[in-house]
């Protein structure tokens, strides 16, 4: 009778895809060299955690304090671009493209959907930012694309469980309650 | 339509009747009903039976905090649930409801004999009477008892239904939407700031929908109410009915449980039938109100005895009048109202009881102009009535002096005891209270939050809008927001006052009084002083004694009448005595709701492998270790386990075994100092292991003892491959993490997982070479020995290519990027058909290893194990000047003689041991024997006779001795041996 809980149910699509393979690479590196091998990879690599940079199709995000996570479509020449300073600017570039699969969400209710088994406040996530949190009990890296937006990056492992609940989540914001 | 309903009243929709099932009978609600309202709309009260007396009890309350009308309600198959309040559950078409705690009838109930026998039942009866004789325990008290407790019956079958969580962060959550709560929810949506308003009921408007003659601002109560949600849903307020604040946790978290598709005729297909909602609020407002307290008098209970505002709230909310002829009982002037009401609408009040000397003029002036007689200064000493009550006694009471009484017919006694704030939440948070010499208020604050209305004590509309409204503006500027006050003008208002009491005086003996405190557990005022007078002290004693609200309904009704009764027997005042503790959750909740997604496939989490699809699809049998399900082995037909694992041992050591072992953890230690690294981390020398080659590594904690190993491959001087056990893999990666920013900040070398980047395939067996050979690309077979490691392809997929065994066999590990795994897996699968590949699981794994004598950390060692009692000294780098546990192994304790140490066991009967048997040198030594050991492994082995392993006291120097292990069905033997019971001198390695 005087529930706020209504969804308009054409509007309330969501949208759970699976994103193509891309390249991600881990890169750890010391705050002095920073600057350095950012230049390699040819942007300026953030410096708080949560932010993300862009150059070109080349994206990266800063996890901690020594701590980046580059994404760039498969076969981007990155490694050998670092290799060629790791003498001066020591640092760890692991390819861990395999490691988690990326599931775009997105849809009008996609906030209610991810509110279903993650505790962080994701309304207040600026557009354009990235957090590692947790979704249940798997850790999960959010990508804020758009109001209505999100890429998930989840360990390969952890994925049908994850999947599991998405899709339970999915099925009763389309029932409307 | 029954006499009771009073056409056009209430907000029911009387256009809409819902039929429904009470005890097998069909009756007739209307849509917006409750099966309380229902019933008694049919002239139903009697709705259950006590717990303990067996008594026929009706609705007391017209609320949750319902402690009698509890039933039994069925939604469908599988959908039962015990102990619903009638008051809560509404109505649906179809609903099939049943009373409790009766046999064979509702109205006529063998178990009703303990209302006979009530001398017998005082308090803590259960702790005097079965003691003795102390045999009678086990075999006739406790299952007579167990037999005759709880309330319900549990249901039988799984639940259907589903059931959702979700996270919510808001500015301001308001609980409860009576005045108070829409007061602060108007006051807080100001300024833009994120406001929840949640309420238990169905409909917002709390008490105003019970008092529907006030005007506010002008307008009736209701059409106030209206125009106030609908401005709070256009201000973007979310507002949420059948949603109960459970909890109040620390921080200002709490849990919400909303009620979705109980009072829905046909829910939609996948909706959950309830939402646990944890939410995160800036600040909180608590607008809970207040619950009425009964007065305590013989024969307080019976079917037709309810509080007054119950009555109120059956009239104006569904129409629905309680009784033709009701007399009223009151302490506090709240009952007058409800009298009037009644008596507006066709009822004829036979007299209000006051105890009270002087009523206040208005209302006596009210009653007089209806026709009501008001008796002041009196008592009721009890009812009568079986089913339902037919008579109150009232008598005059002249200080301590009660006169001569008489009797008054109803058929329905309201009372009134005054009101008492709900503290529930507040107290959640370990808020202190204060005694106001009536009841306690809300006092000192933990948490960000406000408390308004009556549930601070507060009475009247007018009050009451004001402090809701004010609470709302501090709560938003607790958030640094501004706002400005709002002010309401009431007209017809009701405030009022009253006074608290004990049990009411009475002219008849004390001792055989039915006075109940708590309705649920058949508490009576009797029972409290008898508690007291046994020595109770501290109410949290008395509540434990008498089981005073410790019923569902956790002692809303009966927690400040107890408190005053025990207070009055001690001679203290109450807060001397002290209130007991409430505790989450406020009210009954499923375990549903708690469960949320966590049932079923998402009950936890599971990590599968790439490679999993092909065992599922292959029959393999699976066992859980860590979070991985894994595959344990591949039965054909007919065969059980040990047949299968015979077989798949045999078949890896005859030719040729593959083996997922993607769950293996697996760490990129990277950067220049990643040697300096590994050297302080692992016992094991590093700086001489030539990039391509493999090493095993042991790992310590500080204390000495193992705490994980794995095969290390160097790739390049800066970069190591680190392979973990499959339950250490997050464990290793902290632990090297909190050394690497604790302890050496300084060092140039950084951790990543790649456990998931690559899928593991292990090929075992002296045909693994021959097999793998045609496949490989990039690797110098003249110059990959037995631990080796290189970067290559393998079946045309980029690898990183191990040779290293874990069963004594010829044996690669082979890592692809996991989107692979599948597919090298079948390549393999397929290139080994000529080699009668063998897919083998954990189990064999286990057996191969252990044949050689390989150690499994957490099975083989425990924790306290050191690498000199698992015989793994040569795993030490002695000339290393410092590494993770090196200090330790020095300590008096581990250097000493006749610490356990790992030894392989033959039994001399070839019986297999059971892992964990314990083990003695003299069987025939008293007990408790000396135990020197356990077995840590055991298995049968492909040499024809099982195989153990043990740790045990000396073991070392006990080579050759002969062990006893103790089992139920007779003392096993067994002889020490090395733990390397295959190939010894590693020739098949080399081949």
């Amino acid at each position: 009778m005087m529930t706020s809980q209504k969804h308009d149910f054409a509007a309330a699509a969501i949208r759970i895809e699976d994103a193509a393979p891309a390249l991600r690479l881990s890169l750890r590196v010391k705050p002095a060299h920073r600057d350095a091998v950012g230049r390699a990879l040819g942007l300026d690599l953030p410096a708080r955690v949560g932010q993300r940079a862009q150059a070109g199709d080349i994206q990266a995000l800063c996890l901690g304090p020594d701590e980046w996570l580059i994404a760039a479509p498969e076969g981007a020449p990155l490694a050998d671009a670092a290799r060629a300073v790791y003498a001066d600017a020591p640092h760890s570039l692991v390819d861990i493209s395999d490691r988690e699969i990326t599931l775009r969400l997105s849809g009008p209710a996609v906030l209610d959907l991810l509110a279903a088994c993650c505790p962080r406040n994701l309304a207040a996530m600026a557009v354009g930012s990235a957090a590692r949190t947790v979704f249940d009990s798997a850790t999960v890296i959010l990508w804020r694309d758009g109001p209505a937006d999100f890429r998930m990056d989840v360990w390969r492992s952890f994925a049908p469980h994850v999947r599991s609940l998405l899709a339970q989540a999915q099925a009763e914001i389309a029932a409307g309650l | 339509m029954s006499r009771y309903r009073l056409q056009g009243k209430g907000r029911v929709d009387h256009s809409a009747p819902v039929s429904f099932t009470f005890d097998g009978k069909t009756y007739q609600g209307l849509r917006g009903d409750t099966v309380a309202s229902a019933l008694l709309a049919n002239g139903v009260h009697l709705m259950g039976r006590s717990f303990k007396y067996h008594r026929p009890r009706g609705a007391v309350s017209a609320g949750s905090e319902e402690p009698n009308a509890l039933i039994g309600t069925s939604r469908g198959a599988g959908r039962f649930e015990p102990n619903t309040r009638a008051t809560v559950q509404e109505l649906r078409a179809g609903l099939v409801t049943e009373s409790q705690n009766k046999w064979p009838s509702l109205s006529f109930d063998v178990g009703a004999i303990n209302d006979r026998a009530y001398m017998l039942f005082s308090a803590g009866f259960y702790y005097k009477t079965f003691m003795w004789p102390k045999s009678f325990w086990d075999k006739i008290y406790e299952p007579v008892i167990r037999g005759a407790a709880g309330l319900g019956k549990s249901p039988t079958e799984p639940d259907p239904d589903r059931y959702a969580s979700r996270y919510l962060h808001t500015d301001v959550l308001i609980v409860g939407a009576g005045p108070a709560g829409i007061a602060a929810a108007l006051a807080a949506a100001q300024s833009g700031a994120d406001v929840t308003l949640v309420d238990e009921n169905a409909e917002m408007g709390g008490s105003l929908l019970s008092d529907p003659a006030v005007l506010i601002d002008g307008k009736p109560a209701w059409d106030w109410v209206d125009a106030q949600l609908g401005r709070l849903r256009a201000a973007g307020v979310r507002l949420m009915t059948r949603t109960t604040a459970i909890g109040y946790y620390h921080q200002n978290m709490l849990g919400l449980c909303q009620r979705l598709t109980d009072h829905l005729d046909s829910p939609p297909k996948g909706a959950p039938r309830e939402r646990m909602w944890r939410v995160r609020a800036g600040q909180v407002v608590l607008a809970q109100g207040a619950l009425e307290k009964p007065l305590v008098f013989d024969g307080n209970d019976r079917p037709g005895v309810m509080l007054a505002g119950a009555a109120q709230t059956f009239l104006h909310k569904y129409g629905v009048k309680v009784g033709d002829n009701p007399a009223v009982i009151t302490s506090h002037d709240s009952a007058y109202h409800a009298a009037f009401d009644l008596a507006d609408n066709g009822a004829r009040v036979a007299a209000i009881i006051d105890t009270r000397e002087s009523p206040r003029p208005d209302l006596l002036d009210g009653a007089r102009k209806r026709g009501i007689e008001v008796l002041p200064s009196h008592t009721v000493t009890t009812t009568r009535g079986r089913l339902r009550v037919k008579s109150v006694r009232a008598a005059p009471v002249r200080g301590t002096q009660v006169g001569t009484g008489r009797d008054i017919a109803c058929d329905c006694l309201l009372m009134s005891g005054g009101w008492t704030p709900s503290l529930h939440l507040f107290s959640h948070t370990k808020g202190t209270l204060a005694w106001d010499g009536q009841t306690f208020l809300p006092d000192r604050k933990t948490e960000d939050c406000e408390i308004a209305g009556a549930g601070r004590g507060l009475w009247g509309y007018a009050d009451v809008l004001a402090d809701g409204a004010a609470a709302g503006l501090r709560a938003l500027e607790g958030l640094g927001r501004a706002g400005h006050q709002a002010s309401f003008t009431v007209a017809n208002d009701r405030p009022g006052s009253g006074v608290s009491h004990t049990e009411l005086p009475t002219d008849g003996n004390a001792g055989k009084a039915r006075a109940f405190i708590d309705f649920q557990n058949d508490v009576t005022a009797k029972d409290i002083r008898l508690a007291v007078r046994e020595g109770m002290r501290s109410i949290e004693h008395v509540k434990r004694y008498t089981t005073n609200g410790m019923a569902t309904d956790q002692g809303k009704m009966s927690n400040i009448n107890g408190l005053m009764i025990a207070a009055d027997a001690l001679g203290k005042e109450p807060p001397q005595v002290g209130l007991t503790t409430f505790r989450p959750p406020y009210t009954p909740t499923s375990f549903g709701a708690f469960c949320g997604y966590l049932r079923g496939e998402t009950f936890q989490l599971t990590r599968k492998t790439p490679i999993d699809p092909w065992a599922e699809a292959n029959g393999a049998v699976f066992e859980p270790v860590a979070q991985w399900r894994r595959a344990w082995y591949f039965p054909k037909a007919g065969e059980d386990m040990h047949a299968a694992v015979l077989r798949e041992c045999k078949a890896t050591r005859a030719s040729l075994g593959i083996f997922d072992a993607s769950t293996l953890g697996k760490i990129e230690v990277a950067g220049p100092d990643a040697v300096e690294f590994m050297n302080r981390m692992y016992t094991n020398p590093w700086t001489k292991l030539q990039p391509g080659r493999c090493r095993y590594g042991l790992l310590l904690g500080e204390d000495g003892f193992i705490r994980d190993d794995g095969v290390i491959g160097r790739l390049s001087p800066d970069l190591f491959h680190v392979t973990t056990t499959t339950g250490g893999a997050a464990r290793v990666l902290t632990m090297m993490e909190d050394y690497l920013q604790t302890e050496w900040p300084e060092l140039d070398v950084w951790l990543t997982s790649t456990t998931e980047q690559w899928a593991t395939v292990a090929l075992n067996g002296p045909n693994a070479l021959a097999m793998l050979k045609p496949l490989v690309e990039g690797v110098d077979w003249d110059d990959f020995p037995h631990m080796s490691c290189a970067e290559c392809t393998v079946a045309g997929l980029p690898a990183r290519l191990f040779r290293l065994s874990f069963t004594g066999e010829v044996g690669f590990e082979v890592n692809v990027p996991a989107r692979h795994g599948l597919a090298l897996w079948t390549a393999l699968i397929e290139a080994g058909k000529a080699y009668d590949i063998c897919p083998y699981g954990t189990e064999t794994m286990h057996v191969l290893r252990a044949e050689k004598g390989y150690i499994i950390v957490g099975q083989d060692t425990d924790g306290t194990v050191t690498p000199g009692d698992a015989g793994l000294d040569w795993a030490i780098g002695k000339a290393k000047k410092d590494f993770v546990g090196k200090r330790s192994l020095s300590r008096p304790d581990i250097v000493a003689k006749g610490r356990k140490q790992l030894v392989g066991l033959l039994t001399e009967d070839g019986s297999l041991l059971q892992e964990g048997a314990q083990i003695v040198l003299d069987p025939n030594q008293p007990k408790p024997m000396k135990m020197v050991g356990h077995v840590t492994s055991s298995y049968q082995s492909t040499m024809g006779h099982p195989i153990a392993m043990a740790v045990i006291e000396g073991g070392f120097d006990r080579m050759g001795e002969t062990v006893f292990i103790p089992m139920p069905d007779g003392v096993r033997k067994a002889k020490i041996t090395s733990t390397v019971f295959y190939d010894p001198q590693n020739e098949r390695l080399k081949a």
